[in-house]
């Protein structure tokens, strides 16, 4: 008999997980969402597969985790747009880090020096190269580092695709079904009950419940601090070609996609589970984009949104089997790097499943790492 | 005389509390405000080369500390000299984050460690133009007294480079620095964890300065809720006065205290005890 795997959340990490289960073939695989596939952070993503500005500070476990699955996407893409269909829209276009002040050049030069060991290939601009790469930059730009490792994909697609592959590969889908509001976890087996009355029984299961993974510390038995952050979003019409490379800066990015827009991103609000668009939130973005910019100054943006990123204490996913009912892994909290991370993250996650990861290799990443120390503050 | 309740006094703002808190490296804003609450801290340190100055309110830091009374340490970080260091803190006053500046000027990506003349030029430069100047500097005491006759309104010797966490390499240093200084000593950088700060307040400093060991500890929040309680125990343990160290042990209850053929032989051990302390206990 076919071993039964649950997956909770329809986001990018949970429809990678499905997908990566079902692909591995040996089980039946159901997925459930609370709402539609395609998730909050996920929907909200500007897609930016970008490990190296990501983690500027130094090659730890979380960089690797990310370098890893940057090298496993163009296969992974590629192989999901073959199932599905769908273009992803896998770009490789570098990214550049402008500096707007000369004191960004030291950090930034420090940040270079140890991410080429880790085959960055990161190349200084000064000021003449960046007008090149950028004509559309700011003159106030001093220069910058270019990253050409660095790609994109368009987030949307990517998470209609998954579903399509997962749908293909037989997986159930079962969307709308309400919170969580119990999960049995005795007797080796995983019983869930949603919000809309859905019942669902399992051998196994994959938490990924993004932003609401917290909720789930009381079925658990440990703390699981995670916060939601909202990412608000613009898009503005551009040209194809515009702004030609992904383009950071210390107050926003810009990354243009192949449908014609350019996507400003994002803010990182405190609002609990509220996902609505804020006036101030988008002016700060609109405001800055004309200062790098100077072309957007009299533009405006043509679409606004906003999600919800799953927020951990230290910024790094829960990763792993949940102790004391190793039939429940946990694969949530990917904050600002989920799409990045979703095909490392299936394929360790199954690996667990499957045997063939132990534990103890994504210890940096237990889901139970904070027990000891969160609720010590009153 | 320094007291134990004694408040901080820098460039004449009295400061509720000796632990400064940078903002940077945080993995998110929630986990950065919730570091602020439970530290204590009432100063805060930022790199103006990261912020928003044209619409500070739009920062994408210091929009989440906008509703908390701070007093704000902008610092000159990436400076390479003391010009550029000058133009980042004008830069920051005229962008209405007042007129104090963390002197912090390097010119070595891989330690990043203060450059001594160039601090020292721009902190003369900085109090001519009158700004709070806090030099980050190395522990070197001599520098130190130099950057307080610049004008300096707080000294800010680090413990180790950087981001390291490799705690104070040179008490001695740190120790006579303290010792010295008419100026209050803001231990910054290279801390690791609450046993630094201890030590580094133990050695007499007036102040702590953290950063990277609360943004990148595993639980930042509880981390920093640690380095508060380090910064008192500090204190507190450096105007207790410590024992002498001795090479051999020496037992804690007098040889009087052995189970047989002592005080406490006949009777019951808590009669002994309140027998011991009490006057009578001690005449016996």
């Amino acid at each position: 008999m076919k071993e039964e795997l649950l997956v909770v959340g329809g986001g990018i990490v949970g429809l990678s997980c499905a997908y990566e289960a079902a692909k591995r073939g040996g089980r039946k695989v159901t997925i459930v969402d609370r709402g539609d596939f395609g998730g909050q952070a996920s929907g909200a993503a500007a897609g930016m597969l970008a490990p190296y500005t990501e983690n500027s500070e130094q090659p730890d476990p979380f960089f690797r985790l990310c370098l890893d699955s940057l090298r496993l996407y163009p296969e992974w893409a590629e192989e999901i747009e073959r199932l599905s269909g769908i273009s992803v829209e896998l770009t490789h276009t570098g990214s550049i880090q402008v500096a707007l002040h000369e004191a960004d050049m030291l950090p930034l030069r420090t940040r270079q020096r140890w991410q080429n060991e880790w085959g960055a290939r990161a190349e200084w601009l000064d000021a003449a190269d960046l007008r090149r790469l950028e004509p559309g930059l700011s003159s106030a730009a001093a220069g910058g580092l270019y990253c050409p490792e660095e790609s994109h994909v368009y987030a949307p697609k990517l998470v209609k695709a998954l579903e399509a592959a997962c749908r293909r590969l037989g997986v159930r889908c079962a969307g709308n079904a309400g919170d969580t509001v119990d999960l049995m976890l005795d007797g080796g087996r995983v019983r869930l009950v949603t919000g809309t009355g859905g019942r669902f029984e399992a051998d196994r299961v994959i938490v990924c419940a993004g932003a609401w993974t917290g909720a789930f510390e009381r079925w658990f038995g440990f703390a699981v601090p995670v916060n939601p952050i909202r990412g608000q979003i613009c898009a503005y019409h551009s040209p194809i070609g515009e702004v030609r490379r992904m383009v950071f800066t210390s107050q926003a990015y810009w990354v243009g996609k192949r449908n014609g827009t350019l996507v400003c991103g994002a803010s990182e609000d405190i609002a609990g589970f509220d996902t609505s668009v804020t006036e101030r939130g988008i002016a700060r973005l609109t405001r800055w984009s004309g200062r790098v910019f100077p072309a957007l100054a009299d533009r405006s943006p043509v679409h606004r949104w906003a999600g919800l990123r799953p927020a951990t204490l230290d910024g790094w996913p829960l990763l792993g089997p949940v102790p004391g009912a190793p039939q429940a892994v946990v694969a949530a909290g990917h904050y600002r790097n989920g799409i990045l991370l979703a095909p490392v993250t299936a394929k360790r996650i199954c690996d667990v499943l499957d045997g063939k990861l132990p534990a103890a290799e994504l210890a940096p990443f237990a889901p139970d790492r904070f027990a000891a120390s969160a609720r010590t503050l009153g | 005389m320094k007291r134990y309740d004694s408040q901080l006094e820098i460039g004449g703002t009295k400061l509720r509390s000796r632990l400064f808190l940078g903002t940077g490296r945080f993995p998110n804003p929630a986990v950065l405000q919730q570091s602020l609450e439970a530290s204590g801290a009432e100063v805060i340190t930022f790199a103006v080369r990261r912020v928003n100055l044209d619409s500070v309110e739009d920062d994408s830091v210091l929009q989440h500390v906008e509703d908390r009374s701070l007093v704000y340490l902008p610092n000159t970080s990436g400076a390479g000299n003391a010009d550029e260091a000058v133009r980042i803190a004008k830069l920051a006053r005229a962008a209405g984050l007042g007129n104090w500046i963390k002197v912090e000027i390097s010119r070595d990506e891989r330690t990043l460690l203060p450059d001594p003349l160039e601090t020292l030029r721009a902190t003369e430069r900085l109090v001519r133009e009158g700004f709070v100047a806090l030099p980050y500097t190395s522990d070197d005491p001599m520098l130190c007294r130099r950057l307080e006759e610049a004008g300096a309104a707080a000294v800010m010797p680090g413990g180790a480079p950087i981001g390291t966490g490799l705690g104070i390499l040179n008490p001695y240093n740190l120790g006579l620095i303290a010792e010295q200084s008419g100026v209050p000593v803001i231990v910054d950088a290279g801390l690791g964890s609450a046993q630094d700060v201890v030590q580094a307040m133990e050695l007499g400093a007036d102040g702590i300065l953290v950063n990277t060991p609360v943004a990148k500890a595993q639980d930042p929040v509880a981390m920093a809720k640690a380095m508060r309680l380090a910064v008192e125990a500090g204190r507190l343990s450096a105007m207790a006065g410590r024992i002498p160290r001795k090479p051999y042990a020496s037992a804690s209850s007098s040889t009087e205290g052995a189970l047989f053929g002592g005080p406490y032989a006949a009777g019951s051990a808590i009669e002994g005890r309140r027998a011991e302390t009490s006057a009578e206990g001690l005449r016996r």
